[in-house]
């Protein structure tokens, strides 16, 4: 569309001879410059709107996969308003949502801090150590983590036993298994961490300089200086962490826990599957998906409310 | 009280390569006094300012505030202000916050700091910007609220990191002002680095020049222009650099472009040609070849006195006029 407006406006030229600038800007510039944007639109097209518009149909339809989709109406709406297993599910996926989002942070925060400045080989190998985790597929990861819990001759359980610490059933008991969970998300926060760290790297060492000789801590220089000025990039990566941890919670809970014990680990991802492939209600598998985006979308959301209220506050309150 | 400097030595380790930063310097500045040091990059000016600021580590050598010996003293502790170079405002800070942000570090209540921060903006005349925030600022306005973080407080001594590198012209001339009020109403020692011999000339109670981790020359900007104790202050002190022809038995022969004489041929003197003529405002600097030597001279002239490039003519000065220098060792003769 863009490209047709551009050569509307180059039309009532035609006859004159352009000037360098109305080619560089005109239609040449837009030819040159479209195909560049093509594979990323095409991609997004293909992949991101036309399923989401597909699934924004099919959440008002009965659709098993064999016949063609039948038009509802209302139907899904009211099912999910009663659906208790889904809702369950939510609160699932928003309890760990809680604890592993702000976990995720911390620790790539943290660890960005801790490694921020350039001490030999201790740095590389901290910050290989760091991202490793991430660099590993989500499936062997989980596997990884399903030895390692697992109640017979798993690690973790073993090292808690010697220590003296009652075993918290991490595969057997609920909140056992949510701890499990959370454990397996937790540490995959490489991204995050290299994040993290650019923008740690990216604060001029003055700033600290005049710290130092104002005589402040280094809590204060943290406080004050460090985290304010990382902000608006842990907040970007606070949503999207919001956004991986609820919808790609969806492999450590069918690999590690399977939804269990008694649906204590039955997030609202696994649960749509379930739905969508095991009962075969496509229909009203994609009315749950496209509420999951939406309440996910608002969850997102709150972080970057809650940021600027912080920023503006912090301007004059130093 | 003063601030001494005592046998400062600090060697930087760069990828192998040893890099004498401060090769022994002794140095003070006395209460109330201005002392500016000037020296090309590189010479070490900087390195030594973070020594007394507490960032850098001496590798051997004392640092005196008054009687008390502050060399292992954490930069916190020792009651040092600096305004840096490019000011180092907090960029997510309003300017109210940035001048306050000292005493609010030292744990001062906030009420408290409000009060000061409002009159040391007054003094400065940026009470009008205390709710900007430094990205809305002009270079000359962030210097200035730099200044007022340093005068919130009176330290025992303040230093000056190249402050005025990245003002223009016009303001670098009233910024200059400025800090000296902003001095003489602290009344401590305030040591300015600058490698802008200008600046230094106009600002300082004395001057040390310093060069290749060195201190070559320690005076009044006056005396350092009228007697430079080498070739190298010489060189690097002035607002144009000393011409230094080699004469015989070892010595070299300084002269200030401002007191050559350049003459039409007839006149006595050594002959040569124009190579190029610079012209600055009511003044040119004249480049001239003599027909001697291999070295040329540089004089500066009246523009009305102008040559054009390849004017045949002769170059004189008086005697009195001459620096003379030990060729060998660059002393003063």
């Amino acid at each position: 569309m863009a490209v047709k407006r551009h050569v509307a406006a180059v039309g009532p030229h035609k006859g004159t001879a352009p000037t360098a600038a109305s080619r560089g800007r005109g239609v040449g510039a837009a030819i040159r410059r479209w195909p560049l944007a093509v594979p990323y639109l095409l991609g997004s097209l293909l992949l991101v709107i036309v399923p989401l518009a597909l699934a924004a149909a099919l959440a008002f339809t009965d659709y098993f996969g064999f016949r063609p989709p039948e038009f509802t109406g209302a139907d899904n709406l009211v099912r999910l308003a009663g659906d208790r297993a889904f809702w369950d599910a939510v609160g699932v996926s928003a309890v760990i949502a809680v604890i592993v989002v702000p976990l995720r942070l911390f620790l790539a925060v943290g660890a960005a801090l801790l490694l921020a400045r350039p001490r030999g080989a201790r740095t590389a190998v901290g910050r290989a150590a760091a991202y490793l985790p991430s660099a590993i597929p989500d499936a062997a990861w989980a596997l990884l983590w399903l030895w390692i819990l697992n109640p017979l001759y798993g690690p973790l359980p073993a090292v808690l036993g010697a220590l003296g610490v009652a075993d918290p059933g991490f595969l057997t008991t609920p909140w056992g298994a949510r701890a499990g969970l959370v454990l397996v998300m937790a540490l995959q926060v490489g991204e995050a961490f290299i994040v993290a760290l650019a923008a740690r790297a990216a604060i001029p060492n003055r700033l600290y300089e005049a710290i130092e000789l104002e005589g402040g801590s280094a809590w204060f220089a943290m406080t004050r200086v460090t985290l304010p000025l990382m902000a608006p990039i842990v907040l970007v990566l606070a949503v999207r962490d919001i956004v991986v941890v609820v919808q790609n919670a969806f492999v450590p809970a069918m690999l590690v826990t399977d939804g269990g014990p008694a649906n204590a680990t039955l997030t609202a991802p696994l649960l749509i599957y379930r739905r969508a492939f095991e009962y075969g209600e496509l229909g009203y598998a994609s009315t749950l998906s496209v509420t999951l985006l939406v309440l996910t979308g608002v969850a997102a959301a709150l972080p970057l409310w809650l940021a600027a209220r912080l920023a503006a506050r912090q301007r004059t309150r130093a | 009280m003063s601030l001494r400097i005592l046998g400062a030595h600090k060697v930087f380790h760069a990828r192998g390569a040893r890099v004498t930063a401060l090769g022994g310097i002794d140095l003070e500045a006395r209460d109330g006094e201005l002392l500016v040091i000037v020296g090309p990059s590189g010479s070490g000016k900087s390195t030594l300012l973070r020594a007394v600021a507490g960032l850098e580590p001496l590798d051997a050598g004392r640092i005196l505030i008054g009687d008390r010996d502050v060399t292992g003293v954490p930069a916190g502790r020792r009651d040092v202000a600096m305004v840096f170079q490019e000011a180092a405002l907090f960029p997510h800070l309003s300017v109210a916050a940035n001048i306050g942000i000292g005493e609010r570090a030292r744990g001062s209540d906030r009420r408290a700091v409000e009060a000061r921060v409002r009159s040391v903006a007054e003094t400065l005349a940026v009470d009008h910007l205390l709710g900007r925030m430094p990205g809305e600022l002009s270079g000359g306005e962030r210097q200035r609220v730099a200044l007022a973080r340093v005068m919130i407080r009176v330290p025992a001594v303040c230093l000056l990191d190249e402050p005025l590198a990245s003002v223009d012209a016009e303001l670098r001339l009233r910024m200059r002002g400025e800090i000296r009020t902003v001095q003489r109403s602290l009344g401590v020692p305030m040591v300015h680095v600058t490698h802008d011999q200008v600046e230094a000339m106009a600002m300082g109670d004395r001057v040390a020049v310093m060069d290749a981790g060195r201190v070559l020359q320690c005076d009044t900007p006056a005396e350092v222009y009228a007697r430079p104790a080498t070739m190298a202050v010489a060189r690097i002190f002035g607002p144009l650099p000393m011409n230094l022809l080699p004469v015989d038995e070892g010595t070299v022969v300084g002269l200030r472009p401002e007191r050559v004489r350049v003459c039409l041929p007839e006149a006595g003197g050594r002959a040569g040609s124009v190579v190029e003529v610079e012209p600055a405002g009511e003044e040119c600097l004249v480049r001239v070849k003599p027909d001697d030597a291999n070295t040329d001279l540089l004089a500066r002239l009246p523009w009305s006195d102008a040559p054009t490039v390849g004017d045949r003519v002769t170059v004189s000065w008086r005697p009195q006029d001459e620096h003379h220098f030990n060729a060998t060792t660059g002393e003063r003769r």
